[in-house]
């Protein structure tokens, strides 16, 4: 055999990649195209078995949008819950990005007890599994409703709410989000886990340089921590989103539309897979953007 | 310890360069301090110098200014270290919240369930509630959880066997057009939500038949319902949040020196020897985090166990069922409750107090792990590739 040195490495690091080539055909480039195929036919199930294909064209996408109502609730139109779905992402994402970052930055601190404390804090990677934190909620029946009301019904909600003047229009948002700060906190767990990994990985003499210059906290903060950090905070956004809409009501309706509603709704359900797409990748892209315009605004 | 040892480096550092301080220390060092470091900022008006750093603090007669300065920077300083620790106590207070929320209404008796006098401990304890989840979640008695907890190890050591060879590929050998493509299929199959290519997915499974090859020797199979399925996607690098492994690993194995490498080439290492001798055991601090991160989603998946192999033993997907927050469901547990297990009436909240045992009963071993885990977890969090 003559081959160099950097051919027969190449070779031999192909066999590594094997699997996943094989796995990217087979559980994603296919399914890919048969869900965009799907999503133009009219499926049906026979009793002997199978699937026959008729061909719709945008019929589904179209059905999508004006006729199809939620399979959770008879009430809502699919296109409500998308809305629905991405103003809560567009909520949320930002909330846990900071969240995280600042529970980061709380257990990187030195003091006592910290091992107990960043135990703690990445706890939310357990609690964040979507089983859990289905199971963790109170179910809602007719009977008995046992308020999680820890403040909202507490001393520093009613004094915000009787004596002081902020109108309760933005009030009531911001107290719902400290009663619910649970929600928010549980599904920060790996964000938190990968801002500690990059706050670690500045370098000290980078505050070493900071504290010889003078410089304050507050800037030290700004000039040292958050430049070093940027780069994540990207990686952060994008995850947080993924992880949003992988347990929004969007991908609870794909599965109830090609299973629960047995038979020929499938193509609606790859219909709305196609759109899901797109909408994340489209959410990707604008969060994107909008954190290229603010980093190159920051110099 | 080495923290010490590393301070005083610095310092002599330090006294070496005088006046400007060139510290470059390799690989870890002091924790950074990053919020609110607390910074001894010298009086700009005043002319003192800063005492240097190292030497035995001699007694220096303060001038009424610098008095004044000092105590503002004590008060300043305890002031912020109040805040972070009430911060601190309230964050945890929150997270851990539901955990002790559990405490009454798990191991309460059924029928005291509602009483508002019982806030934090319960009346009467009764491990009914346990019982009732027991009875619901795991039909094999123990077998189950231990049926999950090896489904999930199995998966956890296929998913950092591959990912760690794709990753390592990825980040050193280089293609001329493969690995960018590579990355861009990495990230799309992480950005496309899975449950979007479920039904393809699903269809797939029914009608298996890899690539048309088993046609030669009989027809196709139904994979639904046989674990091999799940198997087989964590082994083809598609298991659950596997691309993002994928990546972490490149971000990794990026990180490695060169000379490494070379250095084993020279020894006379080849590619494969290189690779399990030489770049594991290097590896250590990114297959940890991997592997605690796998272990915990594939130990709390029900996505990929519910739609691939709806029969199988696994606690999060029977948990998810048998809890699903609907009528039917409800009123199953419900009536067991009163017909087996001898209860008068039964509520919403007796279905939740079984659906939480539940929980706590899933939960136990995978906060077991994660107590004998998390220690590594932050030792190896630094040098784990997470961060490229």
């Amino acid at each position: 055999m003559n081959l160099t040195y950097e051919t027969k490495r190449k070779l031999l690091g192909f066999t590594f990649l094997i699997p996943y080539l094989l796995g990217f055909l087979m559980f994603f480039a296919v399914p890919l195209g048969q869900t965009i195929y799907y999503s133009f036919q009219k499926i049906d199930i026979p009793e002997a078995g199978g699937m026959s294909f008729t061909f719709l064209g945008l019929q589904n996408y179209i059905n999508l949008f004006a006729t199809e109502v939620s399979t959770v609730d008879s009430n809502t139109q699919i296109l409500r819950v998308l809305l629905d779905e991405n103003t809560n992402v567009l909520i949320n994402m930002p909330l846990i990005t900071l969240l995280s970052l600042f529970l980061a930055l709380l257990a990187n601190r030195q003091f006592k007890g910290r091992a107990v404390v960043r135990m703690i804090f990445f706890l939310p990677i357990i609690l964040g599994l979507e089983v859990v934190t289905e199971m963790l909620t109170i179910s809602t029946g007719s009977e008995m409703v046992q308020s999680s009301g820890l403040f909202a019904e507490g001393l520093v909600a009613r004094l915000l709410i009787h004596y002081t003047a902020i109108p309760s229009q933005y009030l009531y948002p911001i107290i719902d989000f400290v009663e619910n700060i649970f929600s928010v906190i549980a599904r920060s767990g790996v964000q938190t886990l990968v801002f500690l990994a990059a706050l670690q990985s500045i370098s000290p003499s980078m505050y070493e340089v900071a504290k010889i210059e003078g410089a304050t906290a507050y800037e030290t903060f700004w000039k040292v921590t958050i430049p070093s950090i940027m780069h994540i905070v990207m990686f952060v956004v994008i995850y947080t989103i993924i992880d949003l809409f992988l347990t929004s009501q969007i991908a609870e309706e794909v599965y109830n539309f090609g299973f629960v509603v047995h038979g020929s709704k499938i193509g609606v359900a790859s219909a709305l897979s196609v759109v899901y797409i797109f909408n994340v990748l489209l959410m990707l892209g604008l969060a994107l953007l909008l954190f290229r315009k603010v980093v190159s605004s920051n110099g | 310890m080495a923290n010490k040892r590393q301070k005083a480096n610095i310092a002599a550092a330090i006294k070496q360069s005088g006046a400007t301080p060139d510290v470059t220390t390799q690989g870890s060092m002091t924790q950074p301090n990053s919020a609110g470091v607390s910074i001894f900022v010298p009086n700009r008006g005043a002319v003192a110098t800063p005492p240097p750093l190292n030497q035995p603090k001699k007694k220096v007669k303060l001038s009424n200014e610098q008095n004044i300065y000092m105590a503002k920077k004590k008060i300043g300083s305890f002031s912020i270290s109040l805040v972070t620790i009430i911060l601190i106590l309230g964050l945890c207070f929150v997270i851990l919240h539901p955990f002790l929320k559990l405490v009454p209404t798990v191991l309460s008796n059924p029928e005291d369930l509602g009483n508002p006098n019982i806030i934090w401990l319960p009346e009467e304890f009764s491990t009914m509630s346990f019982e009732m989840a027991t009875y619901h979640v795991m039909k094999a008695g123990p077998m189950t959880i231990v049926s999950s907890i090896s489904y999930a190890l199995a998966i956890m050591a296929i998913q950092v066997f591959v990912s760690a060879m794709t990753g390592y590929t990825m980040a050193r050998v280089k293609y001329k057009w493969v690995t960018p493509l590579l990355f861009v299929m990495v990230i799309l199959s992480f950005l496309v939500p899975r449950q979007s290519l479920l039904v393809a997915q699903y269809v797939y499974f029914q009608h298996f038949d890899a690539f048309y090859i088993m046609r030669l020797w009989g027809a196709e199979t139904n994979l639904i319902g046989n674990p091999w399925s799940l198997y087989m996607m964590a082994i083809l690098g598609f298991g659950v949040n596997q691309s993002l492994m994928i990546l972490i690993f490149s971000q990794f194995f990026k990180n490695i020196p060169k000379e490494l490498e070379e250095a084993a080439l020279i020894d006379g290492c080849g590619f494969y020897k290189t690779y399990f001798n030489i770049m594991v055991p290097n590896a250590i601090p990114a297959i940890v985090i991997v592997a605690i991160l796998a272990f915990v989603w594939n130990y709390g998946d029900t996505y990929f166990t519910r739609y691939f192999d709806p029969d199988g033993q696994y606690l999060g997907t029977k948990l998810a069922t048998v809890f699903a927050n609907n009528d039917t469901q409800k009123r199953m547990v419900q009536d067991t409750a009163t017909r087996l297990f001898g209860l008068s009436k039964a509520s919403d909240l007796t279905f939740d107090a079984v659906k939480q045992a539940g929980v706590l009963i899933f939960l136990l071993p995978l906060l077991a792990v994660y107590l004998f885990a998390q220690r590594w977890l932050v030792e190896n969090l630094e040098s784990s590739g997470l961060v490229g």
